[in-house]
């Protein structure tokens, strides 16, 4: 199962269908079948993040994403770009198929990149409601699902399905609950769960079909445990357009 | 009970003063104990306490010494499965710059990680501990600090702040506020918390960390995490629990602490005497009363429990007051200990409060009353002795104590006879070395009372000189009652061996040090990133080393890399130059090796320099193969050359830095040796340097004259707290003297009556009593001279064998010894200006009352 708050691509489910909604399927086939249906070259947005603290205390940021490969096997930069004091910080994500990706940060007023430990990827992406494992790409093979039933969620039939982390997969969570829409295949909502306490409940909402790849363009991030909501709204966004291989490098992130 | 009630209580209250003195005696030593070790466990509670509440549920923590380490080290401990979190932290003590405020700690760590291992945030959740936690990452001056800290400074969040940093001043912006709690209690609340990569610009750390802190993994013991942890890291690095590197800090003190023991245990000894002199005057006073005891039927056992009941009584008296006043103490004493400890190891702490250890209080207690009891066990056998027929009869007394004398005399020659084998058949063993010591100090305090009576009858003609009449019958005083003066004498002794050995090896220290600032220490300015040079918390760059030397009027600049590295657990000091600059103007005295070949070795890699300390501390010689555990592994190199080098307490080792940077991978600086052209003016130089440097880079430029001056400082602030230590063990000898002298006057109230009524004139009773006081501390002195020069000697040989390994040339403090003999026979004098009233003051009366 795709931890799918920051990279849109997994959201984006294509409406070619290989299987008919009204077929009866298993967990798996649903979650592979949707992968299959956001397979993209590489994708770029603008992002606005808004955190609404419980205080009610809001603030707001922008950056550019920009991502070649997809699902597993990629490489994303995510650029600030507003408010000032973050301008030109950036997160150079590389996902790997069959282990936990490798991030790093750079920021410009130290001149230079710090790794984001492994064991560090369950704390909050920089005050947000999303954790750094949230920003990673998994392959379909890293969980093991199960089929819960059906339920509608936003007016749309879903299926509902728990995928929980194989065990030689490395998170914080130990299951998800996933809604899938039935007619499109794309993530109407995740439900994370620590244990038995579900820590975080992400949305997609606004989902319209982006060059043949259904994208959510909000997505809201519910921390249950901190009372807080991060909402992510998508801009200008485009999927395979043409990015270098070599954008993606600490060398890269360093220079721009 | 009813025994100490009945007659102990009434003998105290009719003694009231010299209850009083007695009790004071014990309160002293007790005071000093409790004071000094109350002071320094203070500090060292500080930094435990510091450590402790900053570890949170870190469980181990990973170090190299004070050297630090290079980044790549943090992702070979985050690979172990062992490990659930590591977290890099740099630590650092700040000047606040704020009036009042003192130093701020600066916590260094990655919040993206860290806050698996520290409680920042508060407690509720709703708020943040940082106003944005990516602008606090993205921008360097961004600071937390504790809400203790924002509201005695009145700072809120985005207010700055301008702290010192290795670029000068800069403006840091507060960020985030922490909730009160464990961490922010650390450092007295002066705590802040920075982005680890920030500080390591800020203090010029190049990309090195001082620490990991790690928390274990679930279902992993903490034994197998350290045990995978120092198999992957090698011997270069510690793997301790947080109380473990605290405890490091307790090694670094332990030259420190062992002085304060041995003071300690020298006040109470002296205390012990006076003690000892008291129950010995009651005993004699009271030999009638005894003597009436006894033929009531009073048992010997019974007699021996009053008096040594006596003494647990006046013990935990003297005892509960001395654990008051050695708080009071310890609160004055504790700024003073932890600006010594800041100047001689670069270790700021900051003890807000009075730590005192119940054991410690309860120790004290016990020693207390305990040394009450040994010193009044020999009076209490030997009033239990007392023959309550011979009790009465007149001139028994003296024959018991001619027999005792010689006894007395016989054991201390063989004492004597047996610590001068030691001496010199004794050769390297502590054993004999310390029993030699003891045995020599037992063999003087048994001779006290004859050689008291020698230097009495020896001084007699000097005083009838002076006095005739009121010198005779001071004389006469001494030499009818030794008795009575023997154990102040001792006293007065001891505290007078004390000064000179103490003082001996301050003073016979300064030479040494001297020459080894002319040999060593002989650059025309030095360059630090702090104020002492011992703080090692800011550093510089080694591309500095040309900017200085493209400044005019510069000769040569030398850069020096020191850190503390631990060796057979001990932690020394590596001083790392480059040798062969070094060579060509320094001389240091050598111990051992050829010097052109020394230098040549150690500047090509191959070999090291030791001091004489460290090979003598850890039985290092020429030749040996010095391993040490470094970062990148066991370093191996020879040891061609011993010289006299005073930088570290526990020994230090030269090497050249172009060694330490390939083992340490670290190439900053702490300081720079900076020696002029001929005829190039100091303050020109310093002025220029600071001006070109100054803007960009906290520095400090120091004269030679001033270093000089702040090592002689920290030397003088060493031996400080010993002074204090003495001083209080004269004032109990001074009090010694005032209960011999009220003594001697109650037992001669008769005699004084008589002289009175046959016309003597108070003026002369006077007289009679200050010469008396002055004859007492004339013998103390000589004697205590006399002792001293042995306990100097012993003391130097301690301070070489197991204190600090430092070889100093014995020489007897003659200015000392001169200062000493007026200020003594002062405070002598000074302590019979009450008794010498009371005698001129009593009634005639009630003095010829029994005529």
């Amino acid at each position: 199962m795709s931890r799918v708050a920051i990279n849109g691509a997994a959201v984006c489910f294509s409406l070619s269908l290989a299987l008919t909604p009204s077929q009866a399927q298993d967990a798996r086939q649903i979650v592979e079948q949707a992968q299959k249906r956001t397979q993209t070259r590489s994708q770029r947005y603008q992002g606005t993040l808004q955190v609404m603290q419980r205080s009610g205390k809001t603030s707001e940021k922008r950056w550019r994403y920009e991502r070649i490969g997809s699902h597993g096997n990629s490489k994303a930069v995510l650029r600030f770009t507003a408010p000032a004091e973050v301008k030109g910080v950036a997160l150079l994500v590389v996902n790997h198929p069959d282990r936990a990706s490798d991030q790093w940060m750079w920021a410009p007023a130290i001149n230079r990149e710090r790794r984001i430990a492994l064991q560090d990827r369950a704390t909050r992406f920089f005050g947000t409601d999303f954790s750094f494992e949230d920003l990673e790409e998994r392959d379909v093979d890293q969980f093991d699902y199960r089929l819960l039933g059906d339920e509608i969620v936003e007016g749309a039939a879903c299926w509902r399905l728990e995928s929980r982390p194989k065990q030689s997969k490395t998170s914080q969570y130990s299951r998800s609950v996933v809604w899938v829409r039935k007619d499109d295949y794309a993530f109407a909502r995740i439900e994370s769960y620590v244990q038995e306490q579900m820590v975080r409940r992400l949305d997609y909402t606004q989902i319209e079909n982006i060059q043949g790849v259904p994208t959510a363009r909000v997505m809201g991030m519910h921390d249950l445990r901190r009372q807080s909501r991060t909402v992510l709204k998508l801009e200008k966004l485009e999927y395979n357009v043409a990015l270098p291989d070599e954008a993606f490098t600490l060398q890269a992130m360093r220079r721009e | 009970m009813i025994l100490l009630r009945l007659i102990s209580w009434q003998y105290a209250r009719r003694h009231v003063l010299r209850t009083a003195l007695t009790v004071a005696g014990i309160a002293l030593g007790v005071a000093v104990l409790v004071g000094m070790h109350t002071a320094n466990q203070s500090v060292l509670h500080a930094f435990h306490q510091t450590v402790d509440r900053i570890a949170g549920r870190t469980q181990l923590q990973v170090w190299s010494g004070d050297s630090g380490f290079e980044e790549a080290v943090l992702e070979r401990v985050q690979s172990l499965p062992e490990v659930r979190v590591a977290a890099p932290v740099i630590e650092a003590v700040l000047s606040t710059g704020r009036t009042g405020q003192g130093s701020l700690l600066i916590l260094g760590v990655d919040m993206t990680g860290d806050q698996g291992l520290r409680e920042y945030e508060f407690e509720n959740g709703e708020q943040e501990v940082v106003d944005d936690p990516l602008v606090f990452l993205a921008q360097p001056d961004s600071l937390i600090v504790t809400r203790e800290f924002a509201e005695r400074n009145g700072l809120g969040i985005q207010s700055r702040l301008p702290l010192e940093t290795a670029e000068g001043v800069k403006q840091f912006v507060v960020r985030g506020i922490m909730r009160s709690g464990g961490l922010t209690s650390a450092y007295g609340g002066n705590l802040a918390v920075m982005d680890v990569y920030a500080a390591q610009k800020v203090f010029g750390r190049g990309r090195h960390f001082d620490r990991i802190d790690v928390a274990v993994r679930d279902g992993v013991a903490i034994e197998q995490c350290q045990a995978a942890l120092e198999k992957a890291l090698g011997p270069g690095f510690q793997v301790k629990p947080p109380a473990g590197r605290a405890a490091q800090f307790d090694s670094v003190l332990r030259v420190y602490t062992m002085t304060l023991n041995l003071s300690s245990v020298f006040a109470l000894f002296i205390g012990m005497f006076i003690i000892y002199n008291a129950f010995a005057i009651a005993v004699t006073e009271r030999r009638t009363e005894i003597g009436i005891l006894r033929a009531l039927g009073a048992t010997q056992g019974q007699v021996r429990a009053l008096f040594v009941g006596e003494s647990v009584a006046a013990g935990l008296a003297g005892a509960g007051l001395g654990l008051g006043f050695g708080i009071l103490l310890a609160r004055s004493a504790v700024g003073y200990m932890g600006s010594l400890l800041h100047g001689a190891y670069g270790v700021t702490q900051r003890a807000q409060e009075i730590s005192a250890d119940p054991a410690l209080l309860l120790g004290a207690m016990g020693i207390g009353v305990a040394t009450s009891v040994i010193a009044a066990w020999i009076p209490a056998r030997n009033a239990a002795r007392v023959d309550p027929v011979k009790a009465l009869q007149k001139g028994k007394y003296q024959v018991l104590s001619a027999g005792e004398n010689r006894a007395r005399r016989r054991v201390a020659a063989a004492l004597a006879a047996i610590s001068i084998g030691c001496l010199l058949m004794g050769g390297d063993s502590s054993v004999a070395l310390y029993t030699g010591y003891l045995l020599s100090v037992a063999a003087a305090l048994l001779l006290t009372p004859t050689l008291a009576v020698w230097l009495a009858r020896a001084l007699r003609p000097a005083l009838r000189w002076i006095r005739p009449v009121e010198g005779a019958l001071a004389a006469d005083s001494l030499l009818q009652s030794p008795r009575r003066t023997s154990a102040t004498v001792a006293a007065l002794m001891l505290s007078v061996a004390m000064v000179i050995g103490m003082g001996g090896v301050a003073r016979t220290s300064y030479r040494p040090i001297v020459d080894w600032m002319d040999a060593a220490l002989n650059p025309d300015l030095f360059i630090t990133g702090t104020e002492t040079l011992a703080d090692r918390t800011f550093r510089f760059p080694s591309s500095m080393t040309r900017d200085l030397e493209q400044a005019p009027g510069i000769e040569m600049v030398q850069s020096v890399r020191t850190a503390r590295v631990i060796f057979r657990q001990t932690p020394i000091l590596v001083v790392a130059v480059e040798v062969a600059r070094v060579a060509r103007k320094v001389k240091a005295r050598v111990i051992a090796g050829d010097r052109d070949r020394m230098y040549r070795l150690a500047a090509e890699g191959k070999a090291v320099i030791i001091s004489e300390n460290l090979a003598e501390l850890q039985r290092l010689s020429l030749g040996d193969t010095l391993e040490l555990a470094t970062p990148g592994g066991v370093l191996r190199l020879p040891i061609e050359g011993i010289t006299r080098d005073f930088s570290d307490q526990q020994g230090s080792v030269l090497m050249d830095k172009a060694v330490f940077e390939r083992w340490w991978s670290d190439d900053t600086v702490n300081v720079f040796r900076v020696y002029l052209e001929p005829g190039a003016d100091a303050q020109d130089a310093k002025r220029q340097i600071l001006e070109k440097f100054g803007a960009e880079r906290r520095l400090f430029v120091l004269s030679n004259q001033e270093v000089r001056g702040y090592i002689l400082r920290v030397v003088d602030q060493w031996f400080g707290i010993t002074y204090v230590q003495v001083a209080v063990a004269v004032l109990v000898a001074v009090l010694g003297i005032v209960n011999t002298l009220t003594v001697s006057i109650t037992d001669r109230r008769r005699e004084i009556g008589v002289l009175r009524a046959v016309g003597g004139l108070r003026r002369q009773i006077r007289y009679t009593v200050w010469i008396e006081a002055v004859s007492i501390g004339c013998i103390g002195v000589a004697l205590g001279l006399a002792l001293g020069a042995v306990n100097l000697y012993y003391t130097l040989e301690m301070t070489r064998r197991d204190f600090s390994g430092m070889r100093f040339d014995y020489e007897f403090p003659g200015a000392i010894a001169l200062a000493l003999g007026p200020v003594i026979l002062a405070a002598a004098l000074f302590s019979a200006l009450w008794p010498a009233e009371a005698a001129v003051r009593g009634s005639l009366v009630e003095a010829l009352e029994y005529e």
